[in-house]
């Protein structure tokens, strides 16, 4: 056979079996497609055990699930909580930025057509932290891809230029927030647009928010125009009719009973967000006479995720996703609250506009070193506890958080924590007032300067003066009112939001160290 | 003897067998060998190990505690049963709160530990434990069981309720945003009661004694039209905050102490917050209230900017402020002041500026170096206390 013949019947044949395998392949793609679903379950760089870990504390998610049509994912009442916080560590709480975009870019991985959408409530004080957090939350979920965000009452009070300068569109880039009856500087400002229409998935999804009654009356904002959500609803509503969706939701900031009034007046919508309700949301939706009723929870611990399927014996499913460990980091979010970091650092405490109160007793600080002179049993076991190293423990947070008057307020000497601010005296940075660093002494038993200087023969004082100032600072857990005194000391601190797990039997023997005082000398004249 | 070379069609067919039975013996070995995972558990389709199997059985997940009081504590009883062949394990899982706690029904002469042992045909309880804690609404948490049934490794119990406080305000605080320094204003606050006697209020007072000639408090009691507007109220205090013009221009931090008997003493502390500014302010996407500049950035001539910015105008001359454009800096800025407008109620005017850098438009550096001064927008205002405005514009406008 000629040679040249022979070679091409040669590579005919491998490239025959080549095909052949591919063929092949694609049977085992196609065997494997039918037994294999892939469900966003974790995110970032979390590992194997901390996902199994929290799989089995918070649930599992999207179990049974195969991939939907599109899915809605849904988030609001962020309350100011830009990432979680305190004192159980941040692994044991949940929500944040951070998670949420990782378990956002999860869904996305696993394939899944994705719309975002936000109820409001991003912010819940008012002050320029306030106002430099809502910028960045608001860059966070734009960057996010969120699809529409809708206004809490928290928010409107900020200033309106402020809220303007986060919200209004930038170049071609529109803006994500939208709301029938709210208008920064008037609803003909048209800063943000009273609806929006998003197609996904082969859906068309009609998306549109409200502020109810009883939160309009928290904000009085006179820049910001706000209209009976009722009324307003009245063209909204009709436009998105005539745009023949196939779903529409109505994010509704108001309280469950609010949200039910409107949605019954607009049954078009089938997918009916409310803010107010419990801490964390309900394992399955509400139901209303012709919608889904979604509760998130607060401080954005939560996503709630509604899947719509092609198949029509299973039309609808929805999932609660615990925003927790399993998500792990993300470096972009991790940027953005390094950035939010940085400027709180900036402005400082008098571009904050954080003014020192008066102490209530009048009395100024002394820092925890002073007490040591003739306490040192108590200074000494006092060292070893967590409270002594405490403003350490935002300084080595990446991002550092020690510049964060939200997070200094109770890591320091001379705050009052639940106000975020300085008592007169109080802490001022570690370059001005090193000696009232951490959590010290004087945060329980009061401010110790003034007896201080007596005891140290600084100041004279007679008998009679030295015996109240030392009484003044005794704080007794002997007596039911002396340990509820105590207790509420400490729940200055440990509070809900931050140690939920605080319980004063458990953690005072960590921290306990009445018992030195009775083998101490008492100095002084 | 002279070798056969089998025929093309003979080698694609073979080919085409081998390729396809070794693509699905692969698939085959690929599934049989990765580990069972949750989340990507498709019922049926995956093998369940052999034998006898337990079946969790608790239809009743979910108890609602109803109305409880700050600090009460409650427990529900959930029934866990076995429907299946083999023994059903429970361990006790995490709760989403310490407030909720949750413990299996104690064996005969045993105590509850952490696990539990269901025979067969059998159930038990599960005794989940609440705790009120914070100042009171609607709360919802969670007690997670595991168990060893693989078709429900868990089950999430709820417990959720409504906690009833003493007293509730609503709002929660006064916030004031950017009053005029000009005009007076009003707040109120009402404070629900929820216990058999009416409150009284003893004193009310603001704890910072700065500023304080400018604020006064009135308390009366609440209307029974306003007290039935809250569940379970029966009593309230209508408290009413007036401020007087003159406030200095900066923040308002203040502490308003109510001190009530309902019937034990309880005091109240409401934040008042705000901030009291000029009567001109401006807002837009470009605007950089930090620096207090029109931040345009670097521009491209050949393409130009278009971008709007918000002139608001409030206090007791607002009506008046027609801005007129007096200089601009660089030249090749446009400015068109547009219809001043009320927003909402009229409290406060709105004026919009639109400001153009035309395409084509000579290159200039106002970044607001030392090298590069900032630009500017000077308008004369008709304002009496404020006849001219400088807005400093930071751009950059290249090739």
């Amino acid at each position: 056979m000629n040679h040249r013949l022979r070679t091409v019947a040669i590579v005919a044949r491998i490239a025959l079996v080549l095909l052949a395998g591919s063929i092949g392949d694609s049977l085992r793609a196609l065997t494997a497609a039918e037994t294999k679903t892939t469900v966003p379950s974790r995110g970032g760089d979390a590992s194997d055990e901390l996902v199994e870990t929290f799989r089995q504390r918070n649930g599992s998610i999207f179990e049974g699930w195969k991939k939907p049509q599109a899915l809605i994912v849904l988030t609001g009442e962020l309350d100011g909580y830009i990432e979680p916080c305190g004192c159980t560590g941040k692994e044991n709480q949940k929500g944040g930025l951070s998670r949420r975009k990782n378990f956002l870019q999860a869904v996305q991985a696993a394939g899944w057509p994705l719309l975002a959408v936000d109820l409001g409530g991003q912010v819940r004080r008012f002050g320029r932290q306030s106002e430099v957090k809502f910028q960045s939350i608001a860059d966070g979920l734009r960057s996010m891809g969120y699809g529409a965000v809708g206004f809490g009452s928290g928010d409107l009070r900020l200033p309106a230029e402020e809220l303007v300068a986060a919200v209004a569109a930038v170049g071609d880039q529109p803006t994500p927030f939208v709301s029938a009856n709210v208008g920064l500087l008037g609803l003909d400002a048209k800063i943000t647009p009273r609806l929006r229409i998003v197609e996904i998935g082969g859906l068309r999804i009609g998306i549109t928010s409200v502020l109810a009654e009883q939160e309009t009356a928290q904000i009085r904002n006179d820049a910001v125009e706000v209209i009976p959500a009722l009324k307003a609803l009245e063209s909204v509503a009709a436009e998105l009719t005539k745009a023949n969706c196939d779903h529409q939701i109505l994010l509704c900031f108001g309280s469950p009973e609010e949200t039910k009034a409107i949605s019954l007046a607009y049954p078009q919508f089938d997918i009916v967000a409310t803010a107010g309700g419990a801490d964390e949301p309900p394992a399955q939706l509400g139901t209303l006479p012709k919608a889904h009723l979604v509760e998130l929870g607060h401080k954005g611990m939560f996503a709630v995720a509604i899947g719509f399927f092609a198949d029509p014996a299973a039309v609808m499913r929805s999932q609660r996703v615990p925003l927790d460990a399993r998500w792990g980091e993300s470096s972009d979010m991790i940027q953005l609250l390094g950035n939010y970091q940085s400027q709180l650092e900036s402005l400082g405490l008098t571009g904050l506009g954080i003014v020192p109160l008066r102490h209530p007793s009048g009395r100024r600080f002394a820092g925890s070193a002073a007490c040591a002179d003739c306490h040192k049993q108590a200074f000494d076991i006092w060292k070893e506890t967590p409270h002594a190293s405490a403003l350490t423990t935002l300084e080595e947070q990446v991002p550092r958080r020690d510049g964060d008057p939200e997070c200094l307020s109770c890591h320091v000497v001379g705050w009052a924590p639940q106000r975020f601010e300085p008592f007169e005296g109080g802490f001022a940075g570690t370059l001005t007032t090193p000696h009232l660093a951490h959590q010290g002494c004087e945060n329980c038993h009061g401010p110790a300067a003034s007896h201080a200087a007596v005891e140290r023969g600084d100041v004279r004082a007679s008998v009679i003066e030295r015996d109240r100032l030392r009484n003044e600072l005794v704080v007794s857990i002997d007596t039911p009112a002396g340990k509820l005194k105590a207790t509420n000391n400490c729940l200055e601190c440990h509070d809900l939001d931050n140690s939920p797990a605080f319980d004063f039997d458990t953690y005072w023997p960590q921290v306990e160290h009445s018992k030195s005082q009775q083998s101490e000398p008492q100095a002084g004249p | 003897m002279t070798l056969r070379t089998p025929s093309v069609w003979t080698v694609a067919a073979f080919a085409l067998l081998v390729g396809a039975i070794l693509g699905s013996g692969t698939a085959m070995l690929e599934s049989l060998a990765r580990p069972f995972r949750i989340g990507d558990f498709a019922p049926g389709a995956i093998g369940l190990k052999d034998g006898p199997l337990p079946a969790v059985n608790a239809s009743d997940i979910v108890h609602d505690f109803g109305s409880v009081g700050v600090g009460a504590t409650g427990f529900h009883e959930f029934v866990v049963g076995n429907s299946g062949i083999a023994p059903l394990v429970l361990t006790r899982g995490a709760t989403s709160c310490t407030c909720t706690v949750s413990d299996f029904e104690a064996s005969e002469g045993g105590s509850p530990g952490r696990t539990k042992t269901v025979e067969p045909g059998s159930s038990t309880k599960i005794k989940v434990q609440w705790r009120g804690k914070g100042v009171g609404g609607p709360f919802r948490q969670q007690a997670t069981i595991l168990t060893n049934d693989p078709r429900r490794p868990e089950i999430a119990f709820m417990v959720e309720g409504i906690v009833v406080p003493t007293w509730k305000a609503f709002p929660e605080s006064i916030v004031l945003s950017k009053l005029s320094t000009g005009t007076s204003t009003e707040a109120t606050v009402k404070i629900f009661t929820f216990g058999a006697e009416p409150p009284v209020v003893t004193t009310t007072s603001l704890q910072d004694t700065q500023a304080l000639q400018f604020f006064s408090l009135l308390s009366s009691p609440l209307d029974p039209a306003d007290i039935g507007s809250e569940p379970g109220a029966t009593g309230g205090i209508l408290l009413t905050l007036k401020v007087q013009p003159g406030l200095p221009i900066g923040p308002i931090k203040q502490v308003i102490q109510i001190v009530l008997r309902i019937p034990e003493e309880v005091t109240i502390e409401l934040p008042l917050e705000g901030s009291v500014s000029g009567d001109l302010a401006l807002a837009g996407s470009a605007w950089d209230s930090s620096r207090q500049v029109l931040a345009l950035g670097t521009v491209s001539s050949r393409m130009g900017l278009n971008t709007q910015l918000f002139l608001t105008a409030k206090g007791p001359h607002r009506e008046a402020v027609r801005p007129i454009v007096r200089e601009v800096v660089p030249p090749s800025l446009e400015i068109l002041v547009g219809e001043a407008k009320p927003v909402g109620s009229g409290a406060v005017v709105r004026i919009p500026l639109t400001i153009t850098i035309p395409p084509g438009s000579p290159t200039a550096n106002h970044l607001g170096s030392p090298q590069a001064p900032a630009g500017r927008i000077v308008l004369e205002t008709g304002l009496p206390e404020s006849p001219t405005l400088t807005i400093l514009v930071c751009v950059a406008i290249g090739p």
